[in-house]
């Protein structure tokens, strides 16, 4: 964990940056303990134990900015390097638009780290033999009955860490945001009766230990490897196209890319002159949830130590929201927002059901049976979305399914089109979002989707 | 650039006696090998934005990663002190691999001479910020001026140096100051309402003699080539059509599609789709593959790899047979083969593992123009991103950022925004024509398998007769 001499080492970093000439300053003090155990073919193959902690400043000087860090935190080794950092700002253009937020939008309710509850005390009982422990009970090698399949590889992960951040800035706001990780990770690779090789992974990660699932990860694992045996070519066409959960955040993440008002301001968002507009179709609602305690992706400030807030970004297809920072709200005069998303969650969804005030749960089963046939989307395997048009092309693996029942696996394809025009044919949208995921997107239907193959 | 031993010793603040010590530590619970990897490394970089150098920074990262082997089990601790305290710390967590096995591994000198393949003639770290803001208005002036409908220019500019010493139970003490600078201009078109976008960039292991009226040319001129194009782009029909492969970038291709499979690691575990194929006819006769470290001031070269193997040119593919895979020190012992200087890490946070450092295939003797016109129907690409490769299986997807239709053997419609997706060794395997144009691009090319290493890719112009096309 940070200690008090640590932060008292950033408080004073603030004092010498001013007075080496600063108008105004931030630092930002981090600390991360990990250590992991890999398991091949269940042997121990991989121990390793890490620690970092660094100091990031952002310096103000003369209405300029420059940004710097060191991990060497001596205080008479950092005098001279803040009074350099300082001298080099004073070198760069004039903006007079960089500097700190408002003090009136910064966090007030950060003071400890603890607020979320995201840190697990279990976690400064964690030692080596129970992490060895740990990651050997993951493993399922040898215990797999050799005529259902072949295992080429088997490779498991156990993962535990703290990440504890002191955000300090020269107007007074501190704050402090601490959490725990405890992951474990499968991956295996199967060689079929001819040869032919398919890994399959799944993963687990909480920030309690006790909530760390570990029993079904290597089974899921070698089962999501052993489905994909056999797969067979598809034509390209329009097909309805169910994407699973694990990987719908590849179609979000574009969105939020083109909500930030720095790609907005540059020329390269195609949601330029989308706030306040319907965009999408009337059944999309993503909200920002980052209030929520004890949820990973959750933080109670962003890296300018702007206070979060819950709030909707797109509502029944609607934009709400851009993310704008201080200096993008200077430099485009939309008003200041936090920088980024920080735990998007999208909001169920049927087309032409209401499901407002309803419990019912929609599963990847309901979404199959609701779409009938198509593609269900389990990989994608490279491509792009391009910035300014939304113009998209991925590659994608998966199966095919027909009378709302998967047939058989399918890979080598394509999809093509565009970010706005997708979501609008937008057909279903799940309540099974991961526990485990920062981004709380569930399985996902679209409508006419072009493939090729 | 190499500097003398004890130039590094006090950078670290260490003696031979100590690191003797340490690496005892390190073994003291029957590791078969340990190695020390210390590094100081130095940052740097502007951005250029909105016609101002509006930021900038320095950032220092410093510290030393111990390693033990036991078998090919690794055990991995680092510390950002050097003190002979905190060394003996981080060793003591390494060894506990060892603890309760019984598998051990011989691990064996390396021989030859390292070389320097990036001397510098201006030091990065003498240069102040001053020095580069001429540079960054030229640049932004002369691109502006390359092109009316340009809106916006964004140019970066950044460098860093790294000095690394490298100590192992076997006695060698290895020692290397890398340098590297890039460059990057970002273009933004206006037409008609539409915009467009380009970037070009340049990165080189290279001192600040880098920065000159020579590099402002070339990237002016590299940004705004092709733009007509890209406007006049379309999405082709898609499905299985021949694709010619221009010289240069196309070799992101090679490294993401072949180049990893190619890598010992996955192949010991059995996980690629080229295991135990060495010996094996993977491709036509005549084409070779490489992987090299010894091109002079290439962002994928190493005077040493992070394991203290002097660098070196591997031929993966010879005549169309699988020759070599790419080894790190664990994989070469357990092949029985001598390392071949593919030991790489991000940092001293980092385990060196198989990496690739310039991937390219050698030129061949069909002339680039007589391919095209070879091909009745099918695509031309010459600029490609965001690529990805299932290891095991092989399958491949690249996004094609520009290129062209080819009809009748000419090129005809510009084309963007679509994929290319296939396998890998069938690929390979229906090369049917080799340019004699190889060409390395020097862009900023980084590598992200687990860890981010700088690479570099090249190509001739070659002809794969089948490959699946994404487009409408």
């Amino acid at each position: 964990m940070i200690t008090e001499k640590e932060i008292d080492i950033a408080r004073k970093c603030i004092d010498i940056a001013l007075k080496k000439g600063a108008d105004a300053a931030r630092m930002s003090l981090n600390k991360c303990v990990s250590d992991s155990v890999t398991i091949f073919n269940g042997e121990i193959d991989k121990v390793t134990h890490s620690a970092d902690r660094s100091l990031y400043m952002y310096i103000f000087a003369d209405g300029r900015y420059g940004t710097f860090s060191t991990n060497r935190l001596d205080i008479h080794a950092l005098d001279k390097f803040i009074g350099n950092a300082v001298n080099m700002v004073r070198m760069l253009g004039e903006d007079s638009l960089r500097r700190l937020p408002d003090k009136s939008r910064t966090a007030e309710d950060a003071k400890t780290g603890m607020e979320l509850e995201l840190f697990d005390r279990s976690y400064l009982n964690s030692d080596a033999d129970s992490r060895i422990s740990t990651a050997r009970s993951l493993s399922i090698y040898g215990k797999v009955n050799p005529e259902e399949c072949r295992i080429i590889s088997e490779e498991c992960e156990y993962t535990d860490s703290y990440d504890d951040t002191v955000l300090i800035d020269s107007q007074g706001f501190e704050g402090r945001h601490t959490e725990t990780t405890f992951s474990a990770f499968v991956e295996m690779t199967i060689e079929d009766a001819d040869g032919n090789k398919y890994s399959g992974f799944w993963w687990e990660n909480t920030p309690f230990s006790d909530k760390l699932d570990i029993r079904n990860i290597a089974p899921k694992a070698l089962e999501r490897a052993v489905r994909q045996i056999g797969p067979k070519p598809r034509r390209g066409g329009r097909y309805r196209m169910v994407v699973d959960r694990n990987n719908a955040t590849r179609l979000v993440s574009p969105l939020f890319s083109a909500l930030n008002a720095s790609s907005i301001q540059q020329k390269m968002s195609f949601l330029d002159g989308s706030i306040g507009q319907k965009i999408f179709s009337e059944g999309m609602t993503i909200m920002d949830l980052p209030r929520t305690v004890g949820k990973s992706g959750s933080r109670l400030y962003d890296t300018e130590g702007v206070a979060t807030k819950d709030a909707p970004i797109i509502e029944n297809g609607i934009v709400r929201q851009y993310f704008v920072n201080t200096y993008m709200s200077g430099k485009t005069g939309f008003a200041p927002t936090v920088e980024d998303i920080s735990r998007p969650c999208l909001m169920p969804y049927i087309k032409g059901e209401d499901l407002a005030g309803r419990e019912k749960e929609v599963s990847l089963e309901d979404i199959l049976k609701l779409c009938g046939s198509g593609v269900y989307v389990t990989g994608f395997n490279g491509g792009n979305c391009n910035p300014v048009t939304g113009d998209f092309s991925y590659g994608v693996e998966g199966f095919a399914f027909s009378k709302g029942k998967i047939t058989h696996p399918v890979r080598e394809m394509l999809i093509t089109g565009n970010m706005i025009e997708l979501w609008n044919n937008l057909m279903a949208a799940g309540t099974d979002a991961r526990e485990c995921a920062r981004w709380q997107i569930p399985t996902l239907a679209f409508e006419g989707v072009s493939f090729s193959a | 650039m190499m500097n003398s031993i004890q130039y590094y010793l006090d950078i670290f603040e260490v003696t031979q006696q100590q690191l003797r010590k340490v690496a005892e530590a390190a073994l003291s619970r029957g590791g078969d090998y340990c190695d020390f990897y210390f590094e100081n490394t130095t940052f740097f970089n502007l951005l250029l934005k909105d016609g101002v150098v509006s930021s900038g920074g320095f950032h220092t990262d410093y510290g030393v990663g111990i390693r033990v082997l036991k078998g090919e089990k690794t055990g991995y601790a680092y510390t950002e002190n050097t003190d002979l305290e905190d060394m003996m710390k981080a060793a003591k967590a390494a060894s506990a691999i060892a603890c309760g096995s019984n598998e051990s591994r011989h691990y064996s000198p390396v021989s030859g001479e390292a070389r320097d393949m990036y001397p510098v003639r201006k030091n990065w770290r003498d240069m102040s910020a001053d020095a580069f803001l001429p540079f960054l208005k030229s640049l932004e002036t002369r691109v502006f001026r390359s092109d009316s409908r340009i809106v916006k220019v964004i140019v970066r500019l950044s460098d860093s140096v790294s000095d690394v010493l490298m100590y192992n139970s076997l006695g060698e003490l290895t020692c290397d100051t890398r340098p590297m600078g890039s460059v990057t201009v970002t273009a933004v078109f206006s037409q008609n309402g539409k915009t467009e976008n380009k970037t070009a960039s340049r990165s080189f292991r290279t001192g600040a003699e880098l920065i000159d009226d020579m590099l402002i040319e070339e990237l002016a001129s590299d940004v705004v080539r092709g733009i007509d194009e890209r406007f006049e782009a379309i999405r082709p029909k898609g499905g299985q059509m021949s694709v010619v492969m221009g010289a240069g970038a196309s070799g992101i291709l090679l490294h993401e599609a072949m180049g990893h499979a190619f890598e010992a690691d996955f192949n010991r575990k059995g996980q690629s789709i080229f295991s135990g194929k060495i010996g094996k006819q993977v491709c036509p006769a005549g084409i070779n593959v490489v992987d090299d470290g010894t091109v002079m001031y290439n962002r994928g070269s190493g005077n040493y790899d992070d394991e203290g193997v002097p660098g070196q040119k591997t031929y993966m593919i010879t005549d169309g047979i699988l020759t070599s895979y790419l080894h790190d020190r664990i994989s070469a012992a357990w092949y029985g083969v001598a390392p071949t200087g593919n030991g790489r890490r991000e940092n001293f946070r980092y385990n060196p593992i198989p990496r690739m450092r310039a991937t390219y295939m050698e030129s061949g003797n069909a002339s680039p123009d007589g391919i095209i016109s070879s091909v009745s129907k099918g695509i031309y690409v010459d600029e490609f991103s965001n690529g990805q490769v299932k290891i095991g299986e092989g399958d491949f997807t690249f996004f094609v950022k520009s290129g062209f239709l080819i009809e009748n053997g000419r090129l005809t419609a510009p084309v963007k925004d679509i994929n290319i997706i296939g396998n890998g060794p069938k690929a390979l395997s229906d090369i049917v024509a080799v340019g004699n144009d190889l060409k390395i691009d020097n862009g900023t090319w980084t590598c992200g398998k687990e860890q981010s290493v700088p690479v570099s890719c090249g190509m001739p112009t070659i002809l794969v007769s089948s490959l699946t096309v994404g487009g409408e």
